[in-house]
């Protein structure tokens, strides 16, 4: 499954660069992030509890940023695995100056397989759009109330 | 397909299925178990208690009072497919009700279940978003009521909180002289739309004086298509507008894609799927 967007955040380049890059409000804003922890330089260890309607999970998994470009770019690669299935993708960010907002584009490529994804499938990219719409939401949240 | 241990009570008063409800963080309220029973068999639902509502007598009857039909959240579909009174004067919901999954699906499954459960591609929100139904929400401190497009947040996902059920669906009486239509083409497999189409019409000497038009499958949400609404009114009734008005099926929306339909695909569906829904309508004077 592919992930495309962009996000107008309404904050300075620098700004948004930092909270993406945050552990602290990366788990503060991650849709049902319980934990996470560094192991390594640029190295995350993460707890997901995912909640969608009726379906619960608890996902554990890990997250790398690589080729940081500040205040620029990165790239991401994730990996989760829960009883109810698994999670394994990676994807770019981009951040662009555009007048008063921050542009945030976002391109990756998201692979879901288990039981979650035999059954689920039909709502998979609704649910990933969701998901990444509460993450922009909360961290913009995150961001403006700090100013 | 065994799912993992729960405890279960079956109330008989929607006080008792409240206080159930409220003293159980673990519980889910079980209606017609269309959707969530085959989810507890896959154990991506894994509620530790499930509160049964279908022994509660006050949840299932269809009732006309002040200009609205009243159904009650436990109405099966077969019941509001088959019920004289919404055939008469929402025949829109009828119409609708007959899409639904299979016939064994339309025997257990209730409108409160499937509204409350939100799916994206659900065929009810296209009927009940064109009539501008509302529903009531009912909690131990209290009632109130919500537009269903207030009520639907995003997919799966509803303004109902904790502690608090869904108990009525409001819808109003049809204008005299409007005329309906609902039209899905689904993928076999789901029976799920991935394009649904409620449409409601009113036409004075060839002239559209009226129009509401809803779409489901297409986003991620069931939504009204007012861009086509805008477009109708005004216009003479009648193939060349009706295409016109289609064309903006899904302005402003983000179309969804999955194995069986793409997002392009969709859109172009949608359009389709409307244009023919208002000829349906039109034709069914």
């Amino acid at each position: 499954m592919k992930l495309k967007g962009t996000y107008a955040m309404p904050a300075p380049r620098d700004e948004v660069w930092a909270a993406l890059l945050d552990p602290a409000v990366l788990a503060r804003t991650l849709p049902g992030c319980k934990s996470l922890q560094e192991t390594g330089p640029d190295e995350y260890a993460m707890q997901m509890s995912l909640v969608i309607s009726s379906v619960k999970g608890l996902f554990e998994g890990k997250v790398r940023i690589m080729d940081q470009q500040p205040p620029e770019s990165y790239r991401i690669e994730v990996e989760g695995r829960g009883k109810i299935g698994f999670v394994n993708g990676g994807g770019a960010f981009l951040l662009k100056d555009a007048g008063d907002v921050t542009d945030i584009d976002y391109e990756g490529e998201v692979k879901v397989g288990g039981m979650i994804a035999s059954v689920g499938q039909r709502l998979m990219d609704m649910t990933s759009k969701m998901m990444i719409k509460r993450f922009f939401t909360a961290l913009e949240d995150e961001i403006t109330e700090r100013e | 397909m065994i799912p993992a241990r729960f405890e279960y009570s079956a109330p008989e008063t929607l006080s008792e299925a409240l206080r159930l409800l409220g003293s159980d963080g673990e519980a889910k309220v079980l209606a017609g178990g269309q959707s969530l029973v085959p989810m507890m068999k896959f154990r991506l639902a894994q509620p530790g208690h499930l509160i049964d509502l279908a022994r509660i007598p006050d949840l299932n009857f269809v009732a006309e009072e002040n200009g609205a039909i009243r159904i009650g959240a436990m109405t099966t579909h077969n019941q509001v497919e088959t019920s004289a009174l919404i055939r008469e004067k929402c025949p829109l919901l009828a119409k609708t009700a007959a899409h639904i999954g299979d016939v064994q699906v339309r025997n257990r499954g209730t409108i409160g279940g499937s509204v409350v459960h939100a799916d994206p591609a659900a065929d009810y929100p296209a009927a009940l978003l064109a009539m501008e139904a509302k529903v009531k929400l009912v909690s131990a401190s209290g009632e109130r009521m919500a537009g269903l497009d207030e009520f639907l947040v995003d997919a799966l996902t509803t303004l109902l909180e904790e502690g608090e059920i869904l108990t009525e669906v409001h819808v109003p009486l049809e204008r005299a002289g409007v005329l309906t239509a609902y039209r899905t083409l689904v993928q076999p497999a789901s029976g799920f739309a991935m394009a649904g189409v409620g449409v409601r019409l009113g036409v004075e000497n060839g002239t559209i004086t009226f129009a509401r038009v809803a779409l489901t499958g297409v986003g991620s949400k069931p939504y009204r298509a007012t861009a086509v609404e805008q477009a109708l009114v005004g216009q003479g009734a009648g193939a060349e507008t009706f295409a016109a008005a289609a064309a903006h099926a899904t302005d402003g929306v983000d179309a969804l894609s999955d194995m069986h339909a793409s997002a392009e695909y969709r859109v172009n569906l949608a359009a389709v799927q409307v244009r023919r829904a208002l000829e349906d309508a039109a034709g069914s004077a």
